[in-house]
């Protein structure tokens, strides 16, 4: 009798041995994560297929010229837009660019503050408000964001997405040359946060800008330079298709913000 | 009686030794999802220098001159690969990318950055299974065999080291490699095959979370996909789900700031994703990498299953009925439905079973086990590894085997740590 406890014992004791070798040694143990999942049997379970093929569906009417221009932006940007930012990279130092992207950030918060008084949202115009004041006065003309040091980061609202708070639907999807996805409503409203940038004459930037004309070549690099996006990072050679529903999301995220 | 003191000694040790494992300060996202989706928290990564401070070129090269490609393929006439160097004589290392992942990969990047601070020279080359790379490099096509890949991968990287040293004058001293994931099986049949070869002789080979029966975690990766999702019935979308949710969280924080630090805060929020919704996620990223698969083997085969065979795919057409046809495909369907045909009939008697064994590392075990310059990387909790795969990476390397509790599929590839581990291997004094 004892001696089948002992062998009783002597079982459960290697069982437990072999994990404690293992730790002894410094193995973490295995944890399986697919283990705590319910995960459905082949043929019963669509839910990645019909939910990708509803993402597929987005109103692209001029479809084979959008992958045309789609095309030619990125061609554009690997030969020509790109190297010009590599070069803007080489030959300032970082503080200058960052000078150069408050600067433009300042101008453009004055069609963020107008959108976000159309839609009514007035504590973020407040902020906005708040941010053009400092960043213009203590922060020099914009070059440093103060601001943002100051807890209130630059919070973008265009016309477009203006548009879309009052329910305007997108419309067709469409790639613009140089500038990349966008759809009619927010195609409308650039031209029209452009036009606000005029009217507000905001320090003079329009005109200077129209004296000095190498400063749109400056407002062009700093565009491409604060944008990560780089053609063929997603991979696919559905990348369009996938561009086009990721633009649709995030704008759609943008508005309901 | 002995032996029974010596077992309950060994029983208590592992009590004691358990907790203490736990308390240990290390690696913090505990979930392996979360932790493949977010990573290293930032102030935990270890420091490399910042991309326009790395001396680097995009290349390319003509790898198979007789390959006719539509035109809106016509940008993959050539292989890229990324180049960072230095003016100076450097080992080159090459990093081989993982699953449906190209040369400019943002994970790989962060490793070139390491790799060339500690002053190595890097070549980055895209997965044998990434589009660019069948359209570019893959004879048959048909990537997912592991010798055949190795091959395609060899020329292609002794064609690339020669006009790397060509165009930026590279004074090599001797030749390492590392891969992730799938990239990580290339890279050691890539090894295997240069034992034969002797071509570079790789001082230093390691595998970064690698899978050791392909098709094995093929099938774990598609079934991530299945997952079922606690509130989404069969008639809503997925994505659809995903977003309200990201809506909700932007509306209820006040929405500043959609970038930073996004994916940590809505987990610590009311709109936190469950792991099955983060598990679906990390699926559908792996079945659009099926599809681009699927379609790309397919085109290059001739095989009409998704863009006709006799089309021209021009720019202007629209590519999107044939992703809607591939998204059908996983990755299993691949290996059925493309990848089988063509090998069986090559290898007339033999099984499924045998064609996923020359694919996995047993296939090479005695090579790996007895290399002192190959180790291996991987996370207790890696979901493309099962039980028995990540008892084979702790047994065959030994002591070159690098098991962290924690990280889930390459999450933890930039902390501190293992960083250093990483870096101490490769750059490790010949032997």
């Amino acid at each position: 009798m004892i001696s089948r406890i002992f062998k009783g014992m002597a079982v459960v004791c290697v069982l437990l041995a072999s994990t404690a070798a293992l730790a002894l040694d410094q193995i973490p143990e295995y944890r399986d994560p697919l283990a705590e999942l319910t995960i459905d049997s082949e043929g019963n379970n669509y839910q990645f297929e019909h939910s990708s093929l509803r993402a597929l569906k987005i109103h692209d009417p001029i479809e084979g010229f959008n992958r045309r221009m789609y095309r030619f932006n990125g061609q554009f940007d690997r030969y020509v837009y790109l190297p010009a930012v590599n070069a803007y990279v080489k030959v300032t130092p970082k503080f200058v660019r960052s000078g150069v992207s408050n600067v433009f950030a300042n101008l453009a918060d004055v069609p963020n503050l107008a959108n976000s008084l159309a839609q009514g949202k007035m504590q973020k115009s407040g902020r906005t408000t708040a941010r053009l004041l400092l960043n213009t006065t203590i922060g020099v003309l914009g070059i440093f964001d103060v601001a943002k040091a100051f807890g209130l980061p630059q919070e973008p609202e265009d016309f477009g997405q203006t548009l879309g708070y009052y329910g305007v639907p997108e419309g067709p999807y469409l790639v613009l040359p140089l500038l990349g996805p966008s759809t009619l409503r927010d195609t409308t409203g650039r031209a029209v946060d452009w036009s606000i940038e005029d009217a507000a004459a905001f320090l003079d930037n329009r005109s200077y800008m129209n004296d000095n004309p190498w400063s749109y070549g400056l407002y062009a690099l700093n565009l491409r330079y604060i944008n990560n996006f780089r053609y063929g990072s997603l991979d696919s050679p559905f990348e369009y298709d996938q561009v086009r529903y990721l633009y649709i999301k995030l704008r759609e995220l943008q508005i309901k913000r | 009686m002995n032996r029974y003191l010596q077992y309950l000694g060994l029983c208590l040790a592992g009590l004691l030794c358990l907790p203490a494992l736990a308390d240990e300060p290390g690696y913090p996202v505990t979930n392996p999802f979360l932790a493949t989706i977010v990573g290293t928290p930032p102030q935990l990564v270890w420091p490399v220098p910042e991309e326009p401070q790395v001396r680097q070129a995009d290349l390319s090269v003509r790898v198979l001159p007789e390959r006719y490609l539509p035109p809106v393929l016509s940008q993959y006439r050539d292989l890229h690969y990324r180049l960072a160097w230095h003016n100076k004589p450097a080992p080159l290392v090459f990093l081989i990318a993982g699953t449906g992942s190209g040369y400019d990969s943002p994970r790989l990047d962060y490793l070139k950055r390491a790799f060339w601070n500690a002053g190595m020279h890097v070549i980055i080359m895209s997965s044998p299974t990434n589009h660019d790379f069948i359209a570019a490099a893959s004879r048959s096509g048909l990537p997912g065999l592991g010798k055949d890949d190795a091959r395609d991968l060899h020329s292609a990287m002794s064609l690339a080291v020669e006009h790397a040293r060509s165009e930026k004058e590279l004074e090599i001293t001797d030749y390492r490699l590392a891969g992730f994931s799938l990239g990580a099986l290339n890279a050691a049949f890539v090894a295997h095959l240069d034992q034969d070869l002797q071509q570079f002789n790789f001082s230093r080979t390691l595998l970064l979370n690698p899978p050791v029966d392909l098709y094995a975690s093929i099938h774990r990766l598609d079934a991530l996909a299945r997952t079922q999702i606690d509130g989404v019935s069969s008639a809503d979308s997925f994505y659809e789900h995903i977003f309200q949710k990201l809506a909700r969280y932007f509306e209820a924080s006040g929405g500043t700031d959609i970038e930073s630090g996004l994916f940590y805060g809505i987990q610590s929020s009311d709109e936190a994703l469950t792991d099955a919704e983060m598990a679906t996620l990390i699926g559908a990223v792996f079945r659009f990498a099926a599809a681009d698969l699927n379609f790309m083997a397919d085109l290059i085969t001739e095989g009409g299953r998704y863009a006709p065979a006799g089309e021209t795919l021009k720019v202007s057409t629209s590519l999107t009925p044939y992703l809607r046809r591939a998204l059908f495909c996983d990755f299993s369907c691949y290996l059925e439905t493309q990848l089988w045909p063509n090998w069986s009939s090559r290898n007339v008697g033999k099984s499924m079973e045998d064609m996923a064994w020359e694919t996995s590392l047993q296939s090479i075990e005695s090579f790996l086990r007895n290399n002192p310059d190959i180790a291996a990387l991987t996370n207790a909790d890696d979901f493309i590894l099962t039980a028995d795969n990540y008892r084979f990476i702790a047994e065959t390397f030994g002591e070159r085997a690098f098991l962290y509790p924690h990280g889930g599929h390459g999450g933890n590839l930039q902390y501190l740590d293992v960083m250093k581990q990483i870096l101490a291997f490769m750059e490790g004094e010949q032997p």
